[in-house]
């Protein structure tokens, strides 16, 4: 403790390499720690899902493939299954934001039976169910759009060859964990418009996925087997899974994104120890003199590498606790799912990872000052002063 | 009965190795200083003065031979060892101060304190006195930038003895200073001997720096080649 003021003054020394330092250590570290958020709130959600018994039926060629309306009657009737549903993603433009928000045409009267965490008042549960043009959007979507119950909602289409005008007759809300910017429509009305539009679209009668909500979650393996089983000789064999799984998928459709994420980590901390390495090596080569100085008063090799090393620490520590704690207090503040279109429910940077980028930081200190210090140490005092003596 | 011996140098050699050249330096020097002398070395440029002010300051190990400060053999000690002798024995004081920019007056004569286990309060009490002692008192909050050459230079002679070391060493000291500057510091440094009994060596180009010594020491090319013993004047009165 009796040195940190001379640390301190000495990682003051030169305030722009210092500020350019900490600079890019905490826009590194923030972007990491985005990254990184991103996969523990995937992983948070898919875990989420869990408790919800709640089975996704696509087609076995990936969910982007038709499944035909017909299936979700027949597997409603199967044994252990309590509801099922469309779930046909329209992708429409809504004021002509191109990715405004999700909209899914499901089975108006079943929705929220299957999604049974939502919360919606029984009168607008029915008035969604009775009016084939209604919606239902979430609180989130109701509040950021300043949207309420009668009001409507434009979508033009995008994916699909029509417009819906649809009128928004229930808002949910539910937990935090959960997407609450959807917008439920009927699917019926869907499949009507599309008929009349493009009566041999192959989109017509496509259920889009279905979704299965079962009794207990003993019987989801069964069902799982039990539903691909029934249509493995179909002409449209499907692939079902539970909902945890198909929440993962949709990540894994981007590749190996955590193994790619992690990457990213890695070489943002390499390259954070180049930057702040270089800084540090700088730093010293201005101050061979005076490091000569210290151990011809009797500084040790020792207490020189502790002094250099607790310096570029110091340094990336504040870039780190900018970066990691200072994104995870921002991301409090702004919601980075609104921008994502439902693909995140939600976002937030963990505290295990915001503390893990301030440690990414002391690492990155460490083996930034470990070579110049090691250097500094080697050096001979006598070749040390000679530069001005 | 004469003064205990300070330093001793026994039949020492030094030589540096560049590439395939191997360049002596001292060649069989022999020296003994008594405790409370104050030694000047002279000579010219590549005589030695310097290398042999780094081995009786222990910064530098001599090929063969021995170096003997205050009963220890510099030689048969640890680089580790040998850097707590030097925390310990050896004041240093350079050409162009080297004091720590960023650092204030009291801190940069506190530094070698730091090595120490003394408590804040007596670390301060001794920074204190020492920049008293040569006449800081009032501008230790000052840094190296905010006063002159010569008091940069009492700063530096402050830090040298802050740890009231047995030695100090002294390379060119008045080397960067204006005359009236310089004939400060070579007082304050007779003041340390005289006062203090401190044994003093301080390599120098000027014979009028040289003269305020009580030996001087002429070196060439590597050997010494005249022992002059001079008449202590009192304080003051050689400027």
């Amino acid at each position: 403790m009796k040195f940190l003021h001379y640390i301190i003054r000495n990682a003051l020394r030169s305030p722009v390499r210092s500020l350019l330092t900490i600079g890019s250590t905490t826009m590194c570290l923030a972007l990491m720690m985005m990254l990184l958020s991103f996969l523990s709130v995937n992983d948070s959600v898919a875990t989420s899902l869990r408790t919800y018994n709640r089975l996704i039926v696509m087609s076995s060629q990936g969910f982007t493939q038709p499944v035909p309306y017909a299936r979700v009657g027949e597997i409603a009737s199967m044994k252990g299954v309590k509801g099922t549903s469309t779930f046909s993603w329209f992708g429409g433009k809504y004021n002509e934001e191109p990715m405004p928000f999700a909209q899914f045409g499901v089975s108006a009267d079943k929705i929220f039976t299957l999604y049974d965490e939502f919360n919606v008042p029984p009168d607008q549960v029915k008035a969604f169910a009775e009016d084939k043009t209604g919606c239902a959007i979430g609180r989130k979507l109701a509040e950021e759009r300043k949207l309420k119950v009668g009001d409507s909602v434009p979508l033009k289409g995008d994916a699909y060859p029509l417009d819906l005008t649809l009128t928004i007759r229930a808002i949910y809300d539910g937990p935090a964990t959960r997407d609450l910017r959807m917008c439920f429509f009927h699917w019926d009305y869907l499949n009507e418009e599309l008929k009349k539009v493009a009566p041999n679209s192959k989109m017509l009668d496509n259920a889009g996925v279905v979704i299965v909500k079962c009794e207990s979650a003993d019987q989801m393996a069964t069902l799982t087997k039990g539903i691909d089983n029934q249509y493995v000789n179909s002409d449209t064999p499907t692939r079902t899974q539970s909902e945890e799984a198909f929440n993962r998928l949709f990540t894994e459709m981007f590749g190996d994104l955590r193994g790619m994420i992690q990457n990213i980590g890695l070489a943002v901390v390499f390259s954070l120890i180049f930057v702040a390495g270089n800084a540090m090596a700088m730093a010293l080569r201005e101050r061979t003199t005076e490091v000569a100085v210290l151990k011809a008063m009797g500084f040790g090799r020792g207490l020189v590498i502790n002094l250099i090393i607790t310096e570029a620490i110091l340094v990336t520590l504040v870039g780190g606790i900018l970066g990691a704690i200072g994104s995870k207090f921002f991301f409090d503040l702004v919601d980075l799912s609104k921008y994502t279109a439902g693909f995140l429910p939600f976002f937030f940077v963990p505290w295990s990872t915001a503390l893990l980028g301030v440690g990414a930081s002391l690492l990155i200190g460490f083996l930034s000052g470990i070579f110049p210090a090691i250097r500094a140490a080697q050096l001979s005092v006598v070749n040390g002063l000679r530069k001005v003596v | 009965m004469g003064k205990p011996h300070s330093i001793v140098l026994q039949n020492v050699n030094k030589e540096y190795r560049r590439d395939e050249f191997v360049i002596p330096v001292l060649s069989d020097l022999d020296l003994v200083v008594d405790e409370g002398e104050y030694l000047a070395l002279m000579g010219p440029s590549g005589s030695g003065k310097t290398t042999l002010l780094n081995l009786i300051a222990g910064l530098d190990r001599a090929t063969s031979g021995a170096v003997i400060v205050h009963g220890q053999d510099l030689g048969t000690m640890s680089e580790g060892q040998v850097t707590r002798w030097r925390a310990d024995n050896v004041g240093f004081i350079f050409q162009l101060y080297n004091l720590i920019p960023v650092l204030t007056a009291f801190e940069n004569v506190e530094l070698p304190l730091l090595l120490t286990h003394l408590s804040k309060k007596h670390r301060r009490e001794n920074v204190m006195t020492a920049l008293r002692a040569v006449g800081l008192d009032g501008r230790e909050d000052h840094y190296p930038r905010q006063l002159s050459g010569g008091q940069e230079q009492r700063v530096a002679i402050a830090r040298a003895v802050v740890t009231d070391p047995y030695l100090l060493v002294a390379d060119e000291p008045t080397g960067d200073l204006d005359r009236k500057s310089a004939e400060e510091i070579l007082s304050l440094l007779q003041q340390l001997n005289t006062e203090f009994g401190k044994t003093i060596v301080m390599v120098t180009h000027d014979p009028q720096a040289a003269q305020r010594a009580s030996r001087i020491l002429h070196l060439d090319k590597g050997k010494l080649v005249r022992d002059e013993q001079q008449i202590s004047f009192p304080v003051g009165v050689a400027s």
